[in-house]
């Protein structure tokens, strides 16, 4: 509410300025791409993000800066043989809102002249965001989302998914700790897409995996009062080993701390999260997290190659960065690669060049642009938090437990149900 | 039937927050007619008083419980005078917006200084671990914040009730324009008791550091149920809000445990009954209206 | 004592005093009759600073007193009891006897409010609405007593009062008078008004149309019943 009315004008104002686009690309029809060089002489990149609320630590103005850094390595990379110079980054606030994605978006690609869009947090808005990309046929990687569906029922020639996905989490930590031996679930998860997307992966995994869900209750979002869901744990039947939560941000910490208040570890009840980025252990503290364990597709230190990375964003944007902001600057810069190899920014090309194409970086490894159902597979990792005794640096918060290989963190793209069109 | 009685408790403690709230909005409400929406905001800002107070000067949490209030009580009563003051006798919705300004102004320079992630906090020791209550055992700390809340609703009661603050201060309430007219300067009391509002939602932000998520948005998230919580006890009435508070906790409660999907409604739920059936609120006076 | 000089009042846009005049001296009790709607009880919230739109003067004591804030008028001695009678729901009895200060030396100490009043003794501690009118209008007037005002400004005390209770508040503001409290009343009740009050302003359409005294109320009662509609 205490934002809502600011933002009806705002939104109103977008909604009008998006129909009067729309028409107007609508009367002069798509334009026509004659197939070869570089459009408008320019190549420009288009970062949709949270910049104002909820996510916009773990992905905004830093997601921005991380496309920014892989425009700047690219361009120092191929030096005089680089495609072009002229090589433009534009950024926009979605606000997590499905209707803003929507008509943001197609201000970029029609007005600005953008030719693909990154990031997009938020299930809802990364599916409004992939239906405009397919109806202007322009590129898009999302990498904010987890939702199946941009790979799934939903998913298009022109839309990759790149980071993660509710799969993958739940095959690794799901899967990996019902195998440990914790058989029965109670799941709490936020009453919106991504909740109940989580939930479905989550129960498909540990049901995979031999274990059962005992419970799963749906919890109002945003929320700061999980006092209910800690009393209920123990007392359910039969009594769950490990209560998986699917909240994100502030309501995880809340989770988290209640969790402890409650002492459920001491009542023989493991805490599984769902989705962490290192910005929620910051902000929990490491202490209350201590050995819990989650499934993440890159961690700064996993390793060198990734702390080079990690070090040099740091000196950019003077902290560390999440998987999110890896990601980004990992997928622009397959992106702007995909140009230097084929010549131009034809957005049918490029889908071509990188369709079944494979690679390996700081943040992916093992990596292919699946070209059945357009999620960019790869190596993801089930990890745990470190004792706080461990803990030798800012952000040094997460040891590997395991390497998940791509095609276990990958649903077999027979089974996502996408019909490439 | 221990499951039911822990619910219940669960939703006292929930409803220390918003009784506590709900309590300072009401007063205000009663004594300047304005509805603080800024009240979320001095909550977030009390749960940050705390932070900041721990991480930059190494104030304890127990100190920061007295200290916290105070200051923002003193903020209170600055932006009382600066402002609200001015605005008092012209239409309420000019100070609903100011202080709607308000909110926002607090919430963005919250968010400029350390973004949208919460700021960990940790529980103070002496307050760690659980107590048997008989039935079930609870978290130390909760059943502090319930206590807590209750001496001190109790002491603002006996304030209200059993001193001659108290009886201008509900005469205000009542009818300030009659009391003023009855040689009483109501304009004297306005901003200490402002103040004292800012400060009682303050305490409440300082008392939810250590268990609840300490970001920007904290308050923003909760000044709409405490809007109805006050709306249920009855608007300007002091017994009705805390009461109230304590009955929208322990429903929340019920309903999260029986049916969770439906929980975040059945506080408008029951607004909605209650405007209906008693316009005046559970504890709201007819006559009080006309104040 | 009170004087009123060419006041003037507006809600909004409409005019409501037109310029009233009339002065009220020590010891007297006056009343001011007219229609609903004449533009009494507005008179009365200038007095008491309770109207902001206003022009004109007011004088008490000599003093004017048209620009000071309800509570100070209070605190020279203006004892106010509004049309409602003002009795506070969340105050008891007692309280809304204490709630205003003292602003006098002629002052009621509480044990002869009580004596005087034995029904507010026995219900001291009860909510001061759960009093019946009549009970209300006594504790309203006995506030003003136990204040120490020196004028007493009541807003149609016997509205709505059965005649024994009529009866009752008239021994009450004679009472008042031999306290050597002076009294403006409002009051529709003509008969009324001539057994307790000294003189009468007639008030229309915002202006004192007439000054009359009780011989002259008494002769005119039937065309004044018939102009006031009753």
């Amino acid at each position: 509410m205490a934002t809502k009315l600011t933002k009806a004008g705002a939104l109103a104002a977008t909604l009008t300025l998006g129909a009067v686009i729309a028409g107007c690309s609508g009367a002069g029809g798509p334009q026509a791409e004659d197939g070869g060089g570089i459009s408008d002489d320019a190549i420009k990149l288009g970062v949709i993000t949270d910049l104002s609320s909820v996510y916009s630590d773990l992905a905004g103005p830093n997601a921005v800066e991380a496309v920014k850094m892989a425009v700047d390595d690219f361009k120092a990379e191929h030096g005089d043989d680089v495609v072009t110079q002229n090589i433009e980054v534009t950024e926009a606030d979605h606000q997590n809102k499905p209707e803003i994605a929507n008509t943001t978006a197609r201000e970029m690609y029609d007005r600005d002249g953008v030719d693909a869009i990154f990031d997009v947090p938020t299930s809802s808005a990364a599916l409004a965001v992939a239906n405009i990309a397919k109806q202007a046929q322009k590129m898009y990687f999302n990498i904010g989302a987890a939702t199946t569906e941009l790979t799934g029922a939903q998913c298009n020639a022109y839309t990759y998914h790149y980071a993660y996905n509710t799969y993958m989490l739940a095959n690794g930590t799901g899967k990996a700790v019902t195998e440990q031996g914790a058989k029965n679930w109670y799941m709490i998860y936020p009453d919106y897409a991504f909740g109940q997307d989580m939930k479905k992966s989550f129960t498909a995994a540990i049901e995979g995996a031999g274990g059962s869900v005992v419970k799963a209750d749906p919890t109002p979002f945003p929320n700061d009062n999980f006092s209910t869901f800690m009393t209920k744990a123990p007392t359910l039947s039969p009594k769950p080993d490990v209560m998986g939560t699917m909240q994100a941000g502030g309501d995880l910490v809340n989770v988290v701390n209640q969790y402890n208040e409650f002492g459920l570890r001491d009542k023989g009840v493991e805490l599984a999260v769902g989705l962490m980025f290192s910005t929620d252990i910051a902000s929990i503290g490491v202490d209350k997290l201590a050995g819990t364990l989650y499934t993440t597709p890159w961690f700064w230190n996993l390793d060198d190659r990734s702390r080079e990375w990690a070090d040099r964003f740091k000196e950019r944007t003077g902290t560390r960065p999440t998987f999110d902001h890896a990601a980004n600057y990992s997928a622009a810069m397959q992106y702007l690669e995909a140009i230097q190899r084929g010549g131009t920014d034809d957005a049918d090309a490029i889908r071509k060049e990188l369709d079944g194409h494979t690679f390996d970086d700081f943040f992916a490894r093992n990596a292919e642009f699946r070209a059945e159902d357009h999620a960019v597979s790869h190596d993801a990792y089930l990890a745990r938090v470190k004792e706080e005794s461990d803990v030798e640096e800012d952000f040094d918060f997460t040891e590997k437990v395991d390497t998940i290989p791509a095609d276990e963190a990958y649903m077999d793209p027979a089974d996502s149900g996408c019909e490439m069109g | 039937m221990s499951g039911l009685l822990q619910q219940l408790f669960n939703g006292l403690v929930s409803g220390s927050f918003y009784a506590l709230l709900a309590l300072g909005l009401s007063v205000i409400f009663g004594m300047l007619g304005v509805v603080n929406f800024a009240h979320g905001a001095f909550y977030m800002l009390g749960a940050f008083g705390a932070f900041v107070a721990l991480d930059s000067v190494g104030l304890s949490w127990w100190l920061a419980l007295l200290v916290v209030p105070i200051l923002l009580g003193v903020l209170g009563m600055v932006l009382e005078r600066a402002f609200v003051h001015r605005l008092m006798h012209l239409f309420p919705l000019y100070n609903f917006l100011l202080t709607f300004g308000i909110a926002l102004i607090l919430q963005d320079l919250l968010r400029m200084k350390y973004g949208v992630t919460s700021q960990p906090y940790a529980r103070p020791s002496m307050l760690d671990g659980a107590v048997n209550l008989g039935l079930f055992t609870y978290p130390k700390y909760q059943v502090f914040v319930f206590v807590f809340s209750i001496a001190l609703s109790a002491l603002v009661w006996l304030v209200l009730t059993r001193t001659r603050v108290g009886m201008i201060v509900r005469a205000s309430t009542e009818r300030a324009e009659l009391t003023q007219s009855l040689g009483v300067d109501v304009r004297r009391w306005v901003t200490p008791v402002f103040g004292f509002g800012i400060a009682l939602a303050g305490l409440a932000g300082v008392l939810a550091a250590p268990m609840r998520a300490v970001n920007s948005s904290m308050g923003a998230d909760l000044i709409i149920v405490i809007f109805a919580v006050v709306v249920i006890g009855g608007l300007g009435s002091v017994l009705g809000s805390v009461a109230a508070g304590y009955i929208v906790g322990m429903l929340t409660e019920l309903g999260n445990f029986y049916i969770p999907s439906l929980s975040q409604i059945l506080v408008f739920v029951l607004m909605a009954l209650v405007l209906l059936l008693r316009p005046a609120g559970l504890f709201g006076r007819e006559e009080g209206a006309h104040a | 004592m009170l004087n009123v000089d060419n006041v003037t009042a507006r809600y909004g846009e409409a005019q409501v005093l037109q310029g009233v005049s009339l002065d009220v001296d020590t010891g007297e009790v006056v009343t001011l009759v007219g229609r609903n709607g004449a533009g009494k009880t507005t008179l009365l919230r200038c007095l008491m600073g309770l109207h902001r739109s206003m022009t004109g003067d007011i004088r008490f004591d000599e003093r004017s007193i048209a620009t000071l804030s309800p509570h100070k008028r209070c605190r020279l001695g203006l004892g106010y009891v509004p049309d409602d009678r003002g009795i506070y729901a969340s105050l008891s009895v007692e309280e809304n006897l204490t709630l205003p200060p003292v602003v006098g030396p002629d002052a009621w100490p509480l044990e002869k409010v009580y004596e005087t009043f034995p029904v507010l003794a026995e219900r001291r501690r009860q909510a001061g609405t759960h009093l019946s009118g009549g009970e209300q209008q006594m504790l309203a007037m006995a506030r003003v007593l136990r204040m120490g005002a020196r004028i007493l400004l009541a807003d149609e005390p016997t509205e709505g009062l059965a005649p024994l209770l009529v009866q009752r508040i008239g021994e009450i503001i004679r009472t008042v008078k031999e306290h050597g409290v002076t009294v403006l009343l409002i009051e529709q009740n003509v008969h009324f008004a001539s057994t307790v009050a000294d003189r009468h302003y007639l008030i229309a359409q915002g202006r004192v149309v007439e000054s009359l005294d009780n011989a002259e109320v008494r002769q005119r009662e039937h065309e004044l019943l018939e102009y006031l509609g009753i």
